[in-house]
Order: structure tokens, then sequence, then C-alpha cells
């Protein structure tokens, strides 16, 4: 006998909340709870994190996240007008530029800008600007391409009201253009910003002094001191005191929108 | 004695291969409204849009205020600022309200004090009757409110001259009005005006001279009552045919 197209449906769901349970009983029961209890949830080793993994690696990571935020915001700009730009070689640039930082692991780039900056310009800069530059150096060749995606978007009579009224290119550029674009562009520039805070993790590489680690750094150090995995547990989530709200924002931002007229970014 | 305040000779303009603008003289002179009529894809949009050279006209002289706007080496962000435009779309700035969007340019462009740009941006909101929308953002207006902040914000330059495209033609039948009242306003008080339109009624009771165009060309000019009461070519005749009693033409007549 035929079984109709929705008890089809109906079983299907039911096979597969079946092999949900299956798959949670079987990890349940090889996994060694002690054990994990033991290695993630060391109450002695957490307490002793603190205060240090708040005042000294959380901070250290937004002031390290916002630093390259705000250089990366720069230079993301100045690659998308370059990119929108009329002058050929400045678009060829602004290309070769974002497709490298983009095509390369980040790790490689902070390693090239540590070693390499103080060699081509026999100078070595204080950690701060190391960090800035490498991790807005990345942050740039995403944040360009966004950038010019909301620049893009902003309709075309927003420019044309703005010249008829005689402001010149440049002057549309900054008081009509650029701030619509940005509007548009909040939600995805919060995400550049989650994964920009991830991608920080990678300055280990620039031999911080104690005082200087960031979440990542912290947690791997405290690690090679204790017989527990908890400071990682500790650090990740000191990471999602930082992600989950940016992300929540970030949602909330795309929801509501931003009024007015305006063209859907991928159009 | 009247005196030529636009003055457009040998205009041509093409995009690419499409020849829009195929040879237009044209006079305005000042203090006169010059409504702009004709078919779709005429050309009307185009003109409008080289007198203050938002398009880039192919040949041709275009003078303005005895400014030759057509001059390689005229200031046209300076000259713009004399010259206000209205578009179909309204064009509010989407980000800033009501009074930004007047004082906006008067700060950046006319660099105008901040309480002398209030003070225009106030005087003009009334004169278009929404003094009570100075705060409002753009998207919490009617189209036909937004089609009026867009005239005052022009005017808040001071303009010598205005320029308008089909300013009413996204409007709800029932905010057309309000805009025409404006704009006949405009004109009782002596600005110069070139005005695309479709309102034949606006173009009867305004206009000191109506154009049609078509193809590229000017077909007709003239009193309004001439082109549009009785007019001589057979196009604009046709043209008029359509626009006047839609009813009386198939689907397949292009309007
Ligand atoms: N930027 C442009 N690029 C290419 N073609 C264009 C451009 N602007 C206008 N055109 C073309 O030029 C012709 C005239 O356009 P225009 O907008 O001046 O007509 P119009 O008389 O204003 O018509 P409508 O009543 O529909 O507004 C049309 O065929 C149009 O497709
Ligand atoms: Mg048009």
């Amino acid at each position: 006998m035929a079984v109709s197209k929705r008890k089809r449906a109906e079983y299907i769901r039911y096979a597969q909340y079946g092999l949900l349970i299956v798959i949670a009983l079987v990890v349940a029961f090889l996994a060694d709870w002690g054990q994990i209890r033991a290695a993630f949830f060391n109450v002695d080793i957490a307490k002793s994190m603190f205060p240090s993994v708040i005042t000294v690696a959380l901070k250290n990571t937004i002031i390290y996240t916002a630093l390259g935020f705000a250089f990366g915001l720069a230079l993301g700009l100045v690659l998308a007008l370059m990119k929108l730009s009329s002058v050929a070689p400045y678009r060829w640039i602004a290309t070769v530029y974002i497709e490298f930082f983009r095509g390369v692991p980040a790790l490689l780039v902070f390693i090239g800008i540590y070693y390499g900056v103080p060699i081509a310009f026999q100078m070595q800069f204080p950690p701060l600007t190391t960090v800035m530059l490498a991790l807005g150096g990345v942050g740039a060749a995403y944040m360009a391409e966004t950038i010019r995606a909301g620049i893009q978007a902003v309709p075309k009579g927003q420019v044309e009201a703005a010249r008829s009224l005689g402001m010149s290119q440049g002057r549309a550029m900054i008081t009509i253009v650029i701030p619509q674009a940005f509007r548009i562009i909040l939600p995805p520039l919060t995400n550049e910003l989650i994964l920009l805070t991830k991608d920080s993790s990678l300055i280990y590489i620039l031999g911080l002094f104690r005082e200087q680690y960031e979440l990542t750094k912290f947690g791997r150090e405290t690690l090679s001191r204790s017989p527990s995995l908890t400071p990682i547990l500790i650090a990740g989530l000191c990471y999602l005191i930082i992600t989950l709200p940016l992300g929540y924002l970030s949602r909330y931002l795309e929801r509501r929108g931003t009024g007015g007229a305006r063209k859907k970014v991928s159009a | 004695m009247s005196e030529t305040f636009v003055e457009i000779t040998g205009l041509k303009k093409s995009f690419g291969p499409l020849e829009v603008l195929k040879n237009i003289d044209l006079k305005v002179d000042r203090g006169d409204v010059v409504c702009i009529i004709g078919p779709s894809g005429s050309g009307k949009s185009t003109l409008l849009r080289c007198v203050n050279l938002l398009e880039e006209p192919n040949a041709g002289k275009i003078v303005v205020n005895d400014v030759e706007l057509t001059d390689p080496d005229v200031d046209i962000d300076s000259a713009r600022t004399k010259i206000g435009m209205v578009f179909q779309g309204f064009n509010l700035f989407s980000h800033l309200n009501v009074l930004a969007n007047l004082t906006v340019a008067q700060r950046k462009v006319l660099k105008r004090s901040e309480e002398e740009s209030r003070r225009v941006a106030l005087h003009n909101l009334e004169r278009v009757g929404l003094s009570e929308k100075a705060h409002a953002m753009p998207a919490q207006l009617s189209g036909g409110q937004q089609q009026r902040v867009a005239i005052a914000r022009a005017l808040s330059m001071d303009p010598d001259v205005m320029l308008f495209d089909e300013p009413t033609s996204a409007l709800d039948p029932e905010l057309v009005g309000d805009v025409l009242g404006v704009m006949r306003q405009l004109a009782d008080e002596g600005m110069t005006m070139l005005v695309v339109t479709h309102e034949m009624q606006f173009a009867r009771e305004v206009a000191d001279k109506v154009i049609f165009m078509d193809g590229g060309y000017i077909v007709e000019e003239g009193p309004a009552a001439e082109v549009i009461g009785n007019p001589q070519e057979e196009r604009t005749r046709e043209f008029l045919a359509r626009v006047l009693d839609p009813t009386h033409h198939g689907p397949s007549d292009p309007v």
C-alpha cells in the first residue's frame, strides 16, 4: 500500500529525531565525564585566572581589535575609493592589495610585518603600532570590498541632487554618499569586527610581554602552567563576551534597515 | 523690455550611438515660465539636465545669466548654486532630516553660518507650507511633502532659475495639487522656470511659453494658448490628443 506524501514526511522527521538521540547517547557513553570535568572545569584554575583575564587579556583583545578596526576602516575606505577611481593605476593597486591580503593567511601577513617592516624601514615600531598595522592591514582588504559595495548602493539621484546644489564631486562623496553608504553596510561591518576580534589571537607571534597578552596568548600561557584545559575554556568564553553582543547588534541593524531611499547592497 | 536669461544654441547630446538632442535652440527670458512637453524618450529630461550640465553636451553653447556653462574654464559648481533643480524622484538626502537637507549645501557650498542657513531654510519651508516638518526625516513624509521639501531645498540656495523635471509624475493624484500650487506661487513671484511636465492645465495657466519636443528636436514653440490650444504641427496635435483625452485611444498607443 502506498504511503501518502504527508505520512512519509512525518516518518522522515521521526527518523531525524531518532538519529539525533542515538548520536547523543553514543557520545555520552563514550565520553569520560570525569575526565572532561577535570580537563575543562577546574574551578581553582579558573579562579586563579581572575581578575587578570579580564583586566589584562580581555582589555588587550579589545584594544588591539579596536586599533586594527579603526586603521582597517580608514585604509579600507581609501582602497574602496581607489577601486572606484577613474584613474586606472589606482584601481590596479587597490585590486592587487585586496586580492593579496584576502588570499593569504593572516598569520603569514603578521609574520611578514613583524620581521619585514623593521628590515625594510630600518626601524622598530612600538608593539601597538605593529598590531594596528597587521590587524588593520588585513581587515582593510575585507572592508574595502564591503565599503565599495555600500558606496555603489547609494542611489545615483543622491549624487545628482548634491551636484545640482553646487557640491563638488568630492564634497558630495564626503557629505552625502559615504554617510549613507556606512548606514547601508553597518551590519556587514559589524561582522568584519567579529572576524577581526578572532584574528587578534594571531598576534601572539609578535612576542608580547606579559602585560600585553591578549586572550588567546593569556590562555595558552596559563595552560602551560596548569594540568587542565580550563584556561582555554575561560578564554573562549571571554571572546563570546565580545562577539555575541556584536552578532546580535549586527542582526538587529540588519532587521531595522536604515530607512529612506536606498537599494539593496546586492543590487 | 525682456532680457534673455537662459540661452541655448546648437545643443547636441548623444549617449553612445543614440542621438538624443539633435540641434536645440532655446531662449528663456528672465521671469518667464517655460513648459516643455513631449512624448517619452523625446529628450526632455536630457535637455533640462544639460542646462545645469548634469549631462555634458556634445556640441552647442549654454549661457545662463551671462555665464557660459559650456566654457571649459567655468566654475560649474559655483554656477550650479544659482540653478535650482527639482527631480521626479525628489532625491532628498535620506540620512538627513528636513532642516539639514535645506542647510547642508548652504553651509558647505555657500559657507553660510549655521544661524543664517537655518533662518533661510525655515523661511523656505514656510513658503512651501511645511514649517512643522523641519525635524522630520524624509522617509516620514508623503511624496507631495518630500517634493515640496525638495523645492525648498533648491530655493534655499537663492537660485536665479529653477529646473523642474516632471515634479509631479511620481505623486498620487491627490498630492499633485500641493506641489503645483507651490510652483504657481513661485512663478507669480517672478522666478524664471523651466518645467518638464505632463500637467497640461498647469502649462496652460502658468507657462509664458510652451515647447513641444519630439525625436530630439523642438517641433513647436509659442504661447501656451497657441501650442496647446491651437497646435500647428501634426505631431503636436497627436501628442496632445493622447495626453488630453487618453481614454479615446487604445492601449497600443504609447503615451
Ligand atoms: N544616461 C543615459 N545613458 C544612455 N541613454 C540615456 C541616458 N539618459 C537618457 N537616455 C536615453 O535618451 C533618450 C531620451 O531620454 P530622456 O530621459 O531625455 O527622455 P524624456 O523625454 O525625459 O522621457 P520621459 O518622458 O520618459 O522622462 C531615451 O531614449 C533614453 O533611454
Ligand atoms: Mg524625463
